[in-house]
């Protein structure tokens, strides 16, 4: 490898739109989160706040803290049940040796194609109470934007979309272990179960805590599938997620300041997780 | 996080044992297998089912299954003329902001990736871990503040507002850093150099050509990516006619309630607008599988 300052010339297109689209947005958004929009003889002016609006966000907005608490809570019950899914179709389909294999994969990472916010507006019509086969089927009447049940519907749109790309990450990297170790594993009288179990999920670990990492950075970011179901007509409370309520504070009552605040306290809780898994997962064995 | 470095296949010695011998594959595996792929399935197959439908035939008939007569012509042609055949122009749009996000991506992820991978210069690691670092930052926090500075910039309801922020993608540096490192030797950039190439020929005419299966993957990531995104013209473009299909299906949605509801001529327009991204998996999904195979990173 050459040390050269020819390397900057390379690197230099990407940093700069890495700059300009990336470092500066955030750090105009820590610099906007210092204000708010104060009054100056009637006249609307910039005021600086310092941490006021943080202050507010954590002691004075029960709505944002409940925004959090629900997407913490989504986060906990959806990422482990849409990750085991994954990680039981993986192990399935690594073990599949039928003449499917192919068109089982293709189904499975079809819904991750979607735009997420087709994937909602298709979920919105097979919800809605009059139109679902569910209901149709069943001959019944499920309100599936029940106050409580609307947090499951969202959650079935969310695995719905990303369980097959996770499954096919996680099945991408089966793909990369030599078989030799379960031949060597099958000779040793371990059972198809226990081969799994001991030598195929140990394997995974590191594209295990990937695909957890990058669902909790999804989940905290859930938008689109509120989004729609609510421009679509059901209803959905302002709050459910962070980011559908900030961007009410953007978009509705024009609040910048405290929609930049909003957004950098998600940042630095989904950064804060997101660090916490990697070095929970890798950072122990290490040293 | 050490390093990134691809898993590669090794050599199998000891071939995979053919089916049927001993260890074939349950049928319990089969069912759980065909149960899911119904449940990703399923969805589509609605979309399919009443985009032949009309409004009352929505709400009267089965969902899961056709009903006579059809009205998919009829739909067809509401859907292209609606409001002077302003889905045309969406979806122009969708290819435009789609197709010049992915080649500009393309473009200067790999002269990014090639730089750090095939030099040594001074910032070169906390710069890398930077530029990762904030694929963790959430696309709120940046659009918000984008919106902002486009305002300043007079860049609001431009094409450029929905192309250019969505030209930077740190995992499609990070791709392609690792297609540098795995496809193209040091030695044959050492090679090329003492036979008298300069570094730019060095990078265009002897590795691009090798790392074309990255340029793909990064391609089709940005392109699927900027086709889904929502937020970002949500945001940044305001009239119609600026819209990408995402963005005017789902106002078209909002707007579709009271008297005249045109919902399954929605519904086929969902469909025509990922029959793109369906086509370009089924032809180009190895390159996918690729890309997420260099995902797989050793711990």
């Amino acid at each position: 490898m050459r040390r050269s300052r020819v390397a900057y010339l390379f690197i230099a297109p990407f940093v700069l739109f890495f700059v300009i689209f990336y470092l500066v947005p955030v750090f105009y958004a820590v610099y906007l989160s210092l204000f708010k929009t104060g009054r100056a003889g009637g006249q609307p002016v910039e005021m600086f706040v310092g941490l006021g609006n943080y202050i507010r966000a954590f002691t004075d907005d029960p709505d944002f803290l409940r925004s959090l608490f629900n997407v913490l809570l989504f986060g906990v019950i959806q990422v482990p049940i849409m990750i085991g899914i994954a990680l039981l179709l993986a192990l399935a389909l690594d073990a599949y040796k039928g003449p499917a294999l192919r068109f089982f994969r293709t189904a499975f990472y079809l819904p991750y194609t979607l735009p997420t916010i087709i994937a909602g507006l298709l979920w919105g019509y097979l919800y809605s109470r009059e139109i679902s086969p569910f209901n149709q089927i069943f001959n019944t009447k499920i309100d599936f934007f029940h106050p409580i049940g609307v947090f499951f519907s969202i959650g079935n749109i969310v695995t719905w979309t990303w369980t097959g790309y996770n499954m096919v990450t996680l099945y991408a990297s089966l793909q990369n272990v030599s078989r030799d170790i379960y031949e060597a594993a099958r000779i040793d009288g371990a059972t198809p179960g226990q081969i799994a179990r001991f030598i195929k999920v140990p394997l995974l670990r590191p594209t295990l805590v990937l695909t957890l990492i990058f669902s909790v950075i999804g989940t905290s970011q859930i938008f689109s599938e509120p989004f729609i179901l609510k421009t679509s007509g059901h209803y959905i409370p302002d709050n459910i997620t962070p980011n559908t309520y900030l961007y009410l504070a953007f978009s509705r009552d024009g609040n910048f300041y405290y929609a930049a605040t909003l957004a950098i306290i998600l940042g630095i809780i989904t950064f804060a997780l997101s660090g916490f898994f990697l070095k929970s997962a890798f950072g122990v064995e290490r040293r | 996080m050490t390093a990134p470095t691809v898993q590669k296949r090794q050599p199998r010695i000891i071939e995979r044992p053919r089916r049927g011998r001993g260890e074939g594959s349950s049928p319990l595996t089969t069912v759980v297998l065909s149960i899911f792929a119904i449940y990703c399935l399923l969805p589509l197959w609605w979309v399919i089912v009443n985009m032949f439908k009309d409004n009352s035939q929505l709400f009267s008939t089965f969902g899961l299954w056709f009903s006579s007569p059809s009205h998919f012509l009829e739909n067809l042609n509401i859907l292209f003329t609606r409001q002077d055949g302003i889905f045309w122009t969406w979806l122009r749009n969708s290819f435009v902001y789609a197709g010049s996000t992915a080649l500009l991506s393309t473009v200067v992820c790999a002269a990014g990736g090639y730089g750090f991978s095939k030099y040594n210069f001074a910032g070169k690691g906390w710069m890398f871990t930077v530029i990762l670092g904030t694929i963790m930052v959430p696309s709120t926090a940046l659009v918000l503040p984008i919106f902002i500075l486009m305002q300043k910039l007079g860049l609001i309801n431009t094409f450029w507002a929905v192309i250019l922020p969505a030209v930077v993608n740190p995992f499609g540096l990070y791709l392609m850093r690792v297609f540098w490192d795995s496809a193209v030797p040091d030695d044959l950039i050492e090679a090329a150099r003492i036979d008298g190439a300069n570094d730019w020929i060095t990078f265009w005419s002897v590795g691009l050509p090798l790392v074309r299966g990255g340029l793909v993957t990064v391609a089709l990531f940005s392109f699927v990516a900027s086709w889904n995104n929502f937020f970002l013209p949500l945001v940044v473009v305001s009239r119609a006619e600026l819209y990408p299909m995402t963005l005017g299906l789902q106002v078209w949605n909002t707007t579709s309630t009271g008297q005249t509801p045109f919902y399954t001529v929605i519904v086929l327009g969902t469909l025509i607008s990922i029959l793109p991204l369906i086509l370009a998996f089924l032809l180009l999904g190895r390159y996918w599988q690729g890309g997420l195979g260099a995902g797989a990173v050793k711990g």
